[in-house]
């Protein structure tokens, strides 16, 4: 029950952990490539096997930035029940696809083929993948350093009149921002609690009942997130802050061997997922 | 493209709840149907769009659209798919709701206000059960069938939109218009 108001516990995703870990101290733009290359990687295969050396790829780098496999899972967590009850029926939909290939069973409605078990053993995987991938780069990369990232990568963008700094900003100030509402919401949840509110009292399968007990959640949410805005706004322009305006750094960026060499890496894992002649098991019976 | 301080700030929050609600998993309702479970991942959009404009509309459709890119690219229909298929089915509806809300509240605001905020709720949410279907079904991913299946998630997510995006807007507005405290 006291899980219920600990949001915080289970947010992985927008947390930086502070270690000196090779993962770490490499160059935030090298991990934004490194970052998409990957998620290309995942992209580009439909080989499990592929798929599986991915994912353990996705754990070394996990361990060579001295974060424990549990911990970086965890965020999974509030997710997982919606998660399995999207697989589960995908079980009874993918299985009537043709061509099915061999048909392990069938009662009823329910149809297990070789085929649908591929294609939701393959989407587990990679719905794992993508999630690893993206806490592993703000896990290991403060959110400061990410904005300069993203600002120089997208900087020739500039020029054709996107608004590089203020979507590298505002990505920013969202990250900030998310442990601070987090917390806000965990305050919601409880002030509705004690007044009697259904929080964690709602049977997961009714979607009407869960409406009802969240619409006085969201709502305050809502405001809460507002009226910080209108603080921020206010905090911003008492600074000086002028959108558009050209701007210097605080921060350098420092570009080393070792930032190469991780990316080059990360590029031929591209390639060989890409073009790699993966062995397909398709679970298919002899 | 000139933006404001005050709609990168908003945009920004916007995200943020968008990111608090998938993570925790409030944003997600389990219905019965054949694509996905209902959501109301999209209402930081609609309600950003209808606050601020479609500038903000469009910035966190952005970023909405690459969050369900990524979510859902491990779904079984896009296996088999050239890699721009899943960019049209689940990228582009998404950055669609905060320029089809943004421009229903601004045509429709010179009237009744709450009406003007519940239609672009309202077609805000259809612009993406309709665009993703629709691109999903003309592509062939999924069965004409599935309009059917899809009904329960598609009338569920309006109504529990429009009920959301119109307590959000109202009580902000008021607030604005009382200077600071809030009833709720």
């Amino acid at each position: 029950m006291a899980s219920e108001f600990e949001l915080l516990r289970n947010v992985t995703i927008g947390q930086y952990i502070p270690i000196n870990s090779l993962v770490h101290r490499l160059d935030p733009r090298a991990k934004l490539l490194g970052t998409i290359l990957l998620g290309m990687a995942i992209s580009a295969t439909t080989s499990l096997v592929a798929q599986l050396l991915l994912l353990v790829l996705l754990f070394a780098i996990a361990k060579l930035a001295g974060l424990t496999i549990g911990y970086v899972l965890r965020g999974l967590l509030p997710s997982l029940r919606v998660l399995i009850f999207l697989f589960i029926i995908q079980l009874f939909f993918q299985g009537w696809r043709e061509p099915s290939s061999a048909i392990f069973l069938e009662v009823g409605w329910l149809r297990v083929t070789a085929y649908s078990l591929w294609v939701i053993v393959l989407g587990i995987l990679r719905v794992i993948e993508f999630f690893v991938l993206v806490s592993l780069l703000t896990l290991t990369t403060p959110a400061t350093q990410l904005m300069h990232a993203i600002e120089i990568l997208l900087g020739p963008l500039q020029r054709i009149g996107v608004p590089v700094h203020e979507i590298a900003l505002m990505n920013m100030i969202a990250l900030r921002f998310i442990p601070t509402l987090a917390e806000e919401l965990e305050r919601i949840m409880k002030a509705q609690a004690s007044r009697g509110g259904r929080i964690g009292r709602t049977p997961w399968w009714r979607p009407d009942q869960l409406a009802r007990a969240r619409i006085p959640l969201i709502i305050p949410l809502f405001l809460t997130a507002l009226r910080r805005s209108e603080d921020l706004i206010l905090a911003m322009e008492a600074r000086g802050y002028v959108s558009g305006a050209r701007r210097t750094r605080f921060a350098r960026l420092d570009w080393q061997g070792v930032d190469t060499i991780a990316l080059l890496l990360m590029a031929i894992v591209f390639l060989l997922a890409w073009r790699m002649p993966w062995p397909a098991i398709n679970f298919v019976s002899p | 493209m000139k933006i404001r301080t005050r709609q990168i700030v908003v945009a920004a929050m916007m995200i943020a709840i968008s990111a608090l609600l998938g993570i925790t998993g409030l944003g997600y309702f389990p219905v019965p149907n054949v694509t996905t479970d209902a959501t109301i991942m999209h209402l930081p959009v609609i309600i950003g769009a209808v606050l601020e404009g479609p500038v903000v509309g469009l910035l966190t459709g952005l970023v909405f659209g690459i969050n369900a890119y990524t979510r859902y690219l491990g779904l079984p229909f896009f296996v088999d798919q050239p890699a721009w298929v899943p960019v049209l089915v689940l990228f582009v509806p998404r950055v669609m709701i905060g320029l089809v809300a943004s421009w229903v509240y601004l045509a429709l605001r010179r009237g009744n206000q709450l009406f003007a905020v519940g239609a672009a709720a309202v077609l805000g949410t259809l612009t993406n059960s309709v665009l993703v279907l629709g691109t999903a079904i003309a592509l062939g991913l999924l069965p004409v069938a599935a309009i059917a299946a899809s009904m329960p998630q598609i009338v569920f997510e309006t109504v529990l939109a429009t009920v959301l995006t119109i307590g959000v807007v109202a009580a902000w507005k008021q607030i604005d218009s009382r200077r600071g405290g809030s009833s709720i």
